[in-house]
């Protein structure tokens, strides 16, 4: 069972606590969403899951790895790949050349020497690519080059570099951020879509809440650094010190 | 489904690569000055080795290097002393002398881990200084300051000893350099140095290994800045520690950046461009405009050089590759694009 398992992690940055004593865990093939104002932590602990950040206390379990002891470019190896808030793309590489570079760990270098002398190496290659953007359907940008590309196709060329790499978990950092309805709508879809046809287990910090509600099996909702509910979207949206910390004490009014 | 590359148009290659073999023959019928003209090309097919390395490692990676005229003159020196003073045939020196520079790089490489930026160009800028006087301390094997005699480049028993047998074996190692560096950024190499350049984030998330692709790029940019010294010692026949100046680095990153920074047919663009400038154009160019201004002497040759390259980069940012496509656009959408500028 691939499940992911924080236990007590504790992250500060000298004197600013990030993440003080978070524990959760993903279980596997489910929608799990963070959510929380900014500077709750929601990124730090996405960077800690990811290498890029170093918790000082507490520990990070994915099947049987333990992730605290992988350097950040392992991490793709144990089935995890991610998404960033700011699109961080490759301006000058094809949007397909974008792509394949998420499949940087599956491509060996005996099948990279095999692509430079013959040709049908490189269209096996390209097809590992083609796949995912098939998936995505946004089949007719392949070979655009990746400057001057819309917002959606920035962020779901993110997404397919995300799962060509053919993870177990994929963490999303606000894919929704800066769409409208109708492309937060297909957001979702494919987020459903990937969970349900693809059976990745994801992880989405997210600020659209309809969002968030409709999709998510189980919310986490953090506040400075510490876990302030979980559970399902229901019991979340109900909860007394969630509708405390966000909209205000309700018995004093 | 099929794959992105099947339809591409690939037969202007072989023709261009026939033309580049036609070229010596057809100067000679053209003009009598053609053997100094094959000189010129030489250097600019010496360059162009040394300037796609270059180009995987400023354009692809990122990695600023102000130092590969120390990787060009590492080159020249191993090759020349291995073949004259160790006694290893020359076709051997071909492999071993830039695998040895290579290893340099990979030395390089290492602070390289730590700074980005123009740090790293002022510390492999440092690195130039240094080899520098390396050379010349290194009086026995080097004859320091005085230059070094290098015997001709021997492969199976031929000779080559004139600009005419040179330029084929030049021109055959340019187009060889041309065509790997182009495989190695297509490949998944290529793409992980792009990565690192534009987002080492998305790099690392990606499964890249920072730490070692940035050693290798600098190992493979100084395998071919170590091949373009080894044919530069043998070429030339006498090398000197002068040759291998500051200035020479910074031209190879003007070459780099002229044609289009992470472009290797760009690379090859700018480097033509500059040696043919530097050695055709502006020597013509320079009587012309003493004659005009009515003036006599003075450095107009580097007067000019550095104009023309500052009309240049002001106009043309993206540099001769990006001329060009800009150009290919323009033809195709002909008839129907009246308002657009041609270039």
């Amino acid at each position: 069972m691939a499940d992911l398992c924080i236990n007590n992690i504790r992250m500060q940055f000298s004197g600013v606590v990030a993440l003080d004593d978070v524990s959760l865990s993903v279980k596997e093939s489910e929608i799990f969403s963070l959510i929380g104002s900014n500077g709750s932590g929601k990124s730090t602990l996405f960077n800690c899951i990811n290498g890029f950040n170093r918790p000082q206390k507490g520990s990070i379990l994915f099947g049987n790895d333990d992730l605290l002891k992988k350097k950040p470019h392992e991490i793709i190896r144990c089935g995890i790949s991610r998404t960033f808030q700011n699109v961080q793309n490759i301006p000058f590489m094809t949007v397909l050349d974008n792509i394949l570079l998420g499949a940087h760990h599956r491509i060996d270098p005996e099948s990279t020497v095999k692509r430079w002398l013959s040709q049908k190496q490189r269209a096996a290659e390209e097809v590992m690519g083609l796949e995912i953007l098939d998936f995505l359907g946004i089949v007719n940008y392949e070979q655009k080059y990746m400057a001057g590309q819309p917002y959606g196709i920035q962020k779901l060329t993110e997404i397919a570099r995300a799962l060509v790499g053919k993870p177990k978990l994929i963490l999303m950092d606000e894919p929704a951020a800066g769409m409208n309805d109708q492309e937060t709508y297909e957001i979702a879809k494919i987020i459903s879509e990937i969970r349900d046809e693809l059976g990745i287990t994801v992880l989405v910090v997210e600020h659209d809440m309809s969002l968030v509600m409709s999709i998510s099996d189980r919310v986490c909702v953090l506040d400075s650094g510490e876990v302030l509910a979980l559970g399902k979207p229901e019991q979340v949206k109900t909860h007394p010190d969630v509708i405390r910390a966000f909209l205000g004490d309700s018995a004093d009014a | 489904m099929k794959g992105r590359y099947e339809d591409e148009n690939l037969t202007w290659i072989p023709i261009l690569i026939v033309g580049i073999f036609l070229l010596p023959f057809v100067l000679k019928g053209l003009t009598y000055s053609y053997k100094y003209y094959l000189f010129v090309l030489n250097m600019a097919g010496i360059y162009i080795i040394l300037t796609v390395g270059l180009d995987l490692l400023s354009g692809y990676t990122g990695l600023i290097s102000l130092g590969h005229a120390a990787f060009l003159a590492i080159g020249s020196y191993t090759s020349a002393i291995l073949v004259d003073q160790v006694g290893i045939p020359f076709v051997f020196s071909l492999f071993i002398s830039p695998l040895i520079v290579g290893l340099f790089g990979f030395i390089i490489g290492f602070p390289a881990l730590r700074i980005t930026g123009m740090y790293l160009g002022l510390t492999t800028m440092g690195f130039g200084f240094i080899v520098k006087r390396l050379i010349i301390a290194f009086r026995e094997w080097t004859q320091g300051a005085g230059g070094l005699e290098v015997s001709f480049p021997i492969i199976f028993g031929y000779t080559f000893k004139s600009d005419w047998d040179n330029y084929f074996l030049i021109s055959a190692f340019a187009i060889l350099a041309v065509v790997v560096s182009r495989r190695i950024g297509k490949s998944k190499i290529g793409r992980a140095f792009m990565a690192i350049r534009d987002s080492e984030q998305a790099a690392e998330a990606s499964g890249v290994n920072l730490a070692k692709y940035k050693m290798l790029a600098f190992f493979i940019s100084g395998i071919f800045a170590g091949l373009a010294g080894v044919l530069f010692a043998h070429t030339s026949h006498f090398i000197s520690t002068d040759h291998f100046d500051i200035l020479l680095s910074i031209y190879f990153i003007i070459m780099v950046l002229v044609g289009g920074a992470s472009s290797i047919y760009g690379a090859v663009l700018g480097t033509l461009f500059i040696v043919l400038l530097d050695y055709l154009f502006v020597p013509e160019m320079k009587g012309w405009i003493q004659e005009f201004l009515n003036i006599e002497g003075g450095d107009i040759q580097s007067l000019l050089f550095g104009l023309i390259m500052f009309l240049f980069i002001i106009f043309q940012p993206t540099g001769l590759y990006g001329m060009w496509l800009k150009m290919r656009i323009y033809w195709k959408l002909f008839p129907f694009n009246p308002k657009k500028k041609f270039i």
